[in-house]
């Protein structure tokens, strides 16, 4: 790679709204609309809350802090990244896990980001409130047809190509500053809407009551746990990304870590309140996940005052919260493939979202196989990459001197010597209890020996693509990071 | 249905906790951008430790001499010094006493 053409300086957020709207965006999906209400009223109400807080601080805001920090540190994507702390070799290949789930994940997020385009375009027409509308059959004839299924994947993976082509300032910041913003207002109208209506507050109290019994229920801790682990994203590449355009004076523990820990889980509150009064107002049964979008919701929509332009906010604002996801995820491919090839970043944008396409059809062709692959990567592949990035930072970095050097530089807040434990025994304990846990709940089932495969498999393509690239025949290579610090 | 007091209490909570904590980190950050930029404006170098980071950094240096890291550590350290004693404004709460006790390393 050292013969490779110069590339241009790199690129840069160009205002701090910009990176904290890039976060936001990137960690607010389909979980924060569709799971996150359910689960909380389902787990005990005000004590999920509680417990959920709880980790959030305990896990999400530090390691968020520390995955931002190590990408500003390295100004890299996720495999240069790390092979700053690794040194060259076949160890960088534990980059290579973080991509390979980044793809996976993006391969069956994009034909769901493909589901609520269709709600959406069907909000702005009115289907949802037209005569003789049925919800049910609406959605069985919809997912039954796999053409227009890949027709929105493509359409999807089309339209993120368009914009990441534009890049970081021009094509992601952008859209982000006004999406993001857009999604809340939506929500808070739909909230307003919600808590008028007669019946409401039964939904206000399915999802605050308190039973402080669910608080010594391992049920909540756990229903809480993969909540923050999950919705906020901590581990996966796209804090690093979003964290390597950060420019020379820009915080990272406040806006990076506090910020987007709380913020993106505020917004989960916030389609709560936007989404359990009306529910429960006419009297449809809760649900989660597709069951609550796609029929209770649709259901409802037709039996409230102004449900036509409510369907239309709903429905464009989850759109809005899948694409930018979407569109993040796919950034850290982008930018990792851009810097250790010699394409440019228009060539590199339409090699990973092609392949993204084509390893998309599947899902999109099947809703079986989306949940399928979603089981997979949400219960292993996505804590793998988890214990990489948190793994390296704490175990060969050292969270002492990631603090140090990036965490309290320019930071908004002071960070203190708390953060290094948890760094280095606690998340990736939490990480390995939770594949543990996930394998044993799922003994033999398929979904569990697939994601044995990606836990044994990743790591070993990971180390042989390094390995094979950097023609070093993974011997460690030079490191300027030995050792952790503590 | 009247909502029980102890779920409005719930909700209150809630709402503090996360929203609360979101929009005081949001306008907190913004703030120092703000001021970042203010201070760029009138210089174009800017402290980059607070008083106790800064401390912390050079005790590590110190108790660290021989870390792959030092050299980095230490540029930093020297640079957030150097930035101090040659400008007059800073991002960071330096009191002028505690900037005339700091030393390169």
């Amino acid at each position: 790679m050292a013969d490779a053409p110069a590339k241009t300086a790199r690129a840069e957020w160009g205002t701090r709204f910009g990176f904290l709207m890039a976060m936001i965006g990137a960690m607010v999906g389909a979980g924060n609309i569709w799971r996150f209400p359910y689960v909380m009223g389902d787990n005990g109400g005000g004590a999920f809350v509680l417990a959920f807080l709880v980790l959030l601080f305990l896990l999400a805001v530090p390691g968020l802090m520390a995955e931002v920090a190590l990408g500003r540190y390295t100004n890299k994507g996720v495999i240069g990244a790390f092979r700053d702390v690794l040194g060259p070799g076949g160890m960088v290949g534990l980059g290579v896990i973080v991509l390979l789930v980044n793809i996976a994940l993006m391969s069956y997020y994009s034909p769901l980001i493909g589901w609520t385009l269709y709600y959406a375009v069907h909000s702005l027409l009115f289907t949802f409130t037209a005569s003789g509308f049925e919800a049910g059959a609406f959605m069985d004839t919809f997912f039954a047809n796999s053409a227009l299924m890949i027709g929105l994947h493509t359409i999807v993976m089309g339209s993120i190509a368009a914009i990441l082509i534009l890049g970081i300032r021009r094509g992601v910041e952008r859209l982000v500053v006004y999406a993001v913003p857009a999604l809340v207002i939506a929500l808070v109208v739909m909230t307003i809407r919600g808590l008028t209506l007669p019946g409401a507050s039964e939904g206000i109290t399915f999802m605050f009551s308190v039973d402080w019994g669910a608080l010594a229920a391992s049920e909540t801790w756990i229903a809480a746990l993969g909540q923050a682990l999950f919705s906020t994203g901590l581990g996966w590449g796209i804090a690093l990304t979003v964290g390597s355009y950060l420019r020379e004076y820009d915080d990272v523990p406040l806006g990076g870590g506090v910020f987007t820990a709380l913020g993106e889980s505020s917004i989960g509150i916030l389609a709560a309140l936007a989404i359990f009064p009306i529910v429960f107002a006419v009297g449809v049964e809760p649900d989660a996940g597709a069951g609550l979008a796609f029929v209770s919701l649709v259901q409802v929509f037709p039996e409230i005052p102004l449900g036509g332009l409510v369907a239309i906010l709903f429905f464009v604002g989850f759109f809005l919260a899948t694409f930018t996801s979407g569109l993040l995820i796919t950034e850290v491919s982008v930018t990792t493939v851009s810097e250790e090839t010699r394409l440019d970043r228009t060539q590199t944008v339409l090699a990973v979202c092609g392949g993204i396409w084509l390893l998309g059809i599947p899902s999109a062709y099947s809703a079986d196989i989306l949940d399928f692959l979603d089981f997979v990567f949400g219960n292993w592949g996505l804590p793998l990459a988890t214990l990489a990035i948190i793994g390296v930072i704490g175990w060969v970095l050292g969270p002492k001197r990631l603090r140090m050097l990036a965490v309290n530089r320019n930071a908004g807040i002071y960070v203190g010597k708390w953060w290094d434990p948890v760094i280095k025994y606690v998340i990736p304990a939490v990480m390995l209890f939770i594949m543990g846990y996930f394998a044993w709940e799922n003994f033999r089932e398929p979904e569990m020996v697939a994601g044995m495969l990606v836990i044994v498999l990743f790591p070993i393509i990971g180390y042989a693509i390094m390995s094979v690239v950097e023609g070093r025949g993974g011997k460690p290579g030079t490191t300027e990071v030995t050792g952790g610090d503590d | 249905m009247p909502v029980p007091a102890e779920v409005l209490g719930m909700l209150a909570f809630t709402l503090l906790a996360f929203w609360g904590i979101a929009l005081w980190s949001l306008i907190r950050t913004l703030r120092q951008e703000s001021r970042k930029v203010e201070i760029l404006k009138h210089q174009d170098r800017m402290d980059t430790y607070s008083p106790r980071a800064l401390a912390d950094l050079r005790e590590w240096v110190e108790n660290n001499p021989d870390d792959p890291l030092a050299d980095r550590a230490r540029e930093r350290y020297n640079e957030c010094v150097d930035v101090l004693t040659q400008t007059d404004r800073h991002f960071y709460d330096w009191s002028d006493t505690e900037i005339e006790q700091l030393e390169r390393l």
